[in-house]
């Protein structure tokens, strides 16, 4: 693909992926071919902000690994009181991370 | 965090481990005669109104008591509670003993099942009629 689509592409939904995963990503994207472009572009990501404010409001529910679709952490969240307590507060810290990985899981389907 | 095998593998035997823990040190506190229970939610400390699952440990302890109809009076989700407690360590064991990646499998369908429309929504009323009990029993 066009370099230059790859490269407004990565500017504009960086904060979607882990630093670490750009740049796989870019490659991947370079060798793909043009027609898959659209399909890229529609794609909907996860705002890991968002996914954080859900976090420290809902926490205690899971409504956090819900909205990412962790259903099955949301569930175990959802039945421990939010694992006791601890884990929500773990996954303030962990859960922008969660749904960035989330994010490139979501890509790596097109690619 | 649950996309690879053993990192679900590893938070599931970390779960396991703390909730016997956390079952272990209530079950003795509730035979040695102190009534006042260890809390730790949340939800109930800062609002003063018990969450949907608030009630699970006293349910679970009322099982192991055999109890059953106190143990559905406390919360029902303990049942389910009770249940995962008892297959998730044997499945697991039983998984790292064949090497076999069955019960990550499970779960994984599990979680689709749980994603359609038909199941999560029946799901979610029950919960929030159990958590109106909950209130309304002031757990």
């Amino acid at each position: 693909m066009d370099a230059q689509k790859v490269d407004m592409f990565i500017m504009t939904n960086n904060k979607y992926f882990e630093s670490h995963q750009l740049e796989p990503i870019r490659k991947r994207l370079l060798e793909l071919d043009e027609s898959k472009w659209t399909m890229i572009q529609t794609l909907q990501f996860k705002d890991p902000t968002t996914s954080l404010i859900v976090s420290l409001l809902g926490g205690g529910f899971g409504i956090d690994r819900f909205l990412i679709g962790d259903t099955g952490m949301g569930v175990g969240k959802l039945l421990t009181c939010g694992g006791l307590g601890i884990w929500t507060i773990i996954d303030w810290f962990m859960i922008m991370g969660a749904t960035r990985e989330k994010n490139v899981e979501k890509i790596m389907t097109v690619l | 965090m649950t996309n690879q095998p053993n990192k679900f593998y590893f938070f599931v035997s970390v779960a396991c481990f703390t909730g016997y823990l956390w079952l272990w040190v209530n079950f003795f506190n509730q035979q040695l005669g102190a009534f006042t229970q260890v809390e730790a939610c949340f939800i109930k400390k800062t609002t003063s109104i018990p969450c949907p699952s608030c009630g699970s440990t006293r349910s679970l302890i009322s099982l192991i008591q055999g109890d059953f109809s106190q143990a559905l009076y406390f919360n029902p989700i303990g049942f389910v509670i009770a249940i995962i407690m008892i297959v998730a360590p044997i499945w697991l064991i039983t998984d790292l003993i064949v090497r076999k990646k069955s019960f990550y499998i499970f779960f994984k369908k599990m979680e689709r099942i749980l994603q359609k429309k038909i199941v999560f929504i029946p799901l979610t009323i029950f919960f929030i009629l159990n958590w109106i009990w909950n209130i309304t029993k002031a757990l």
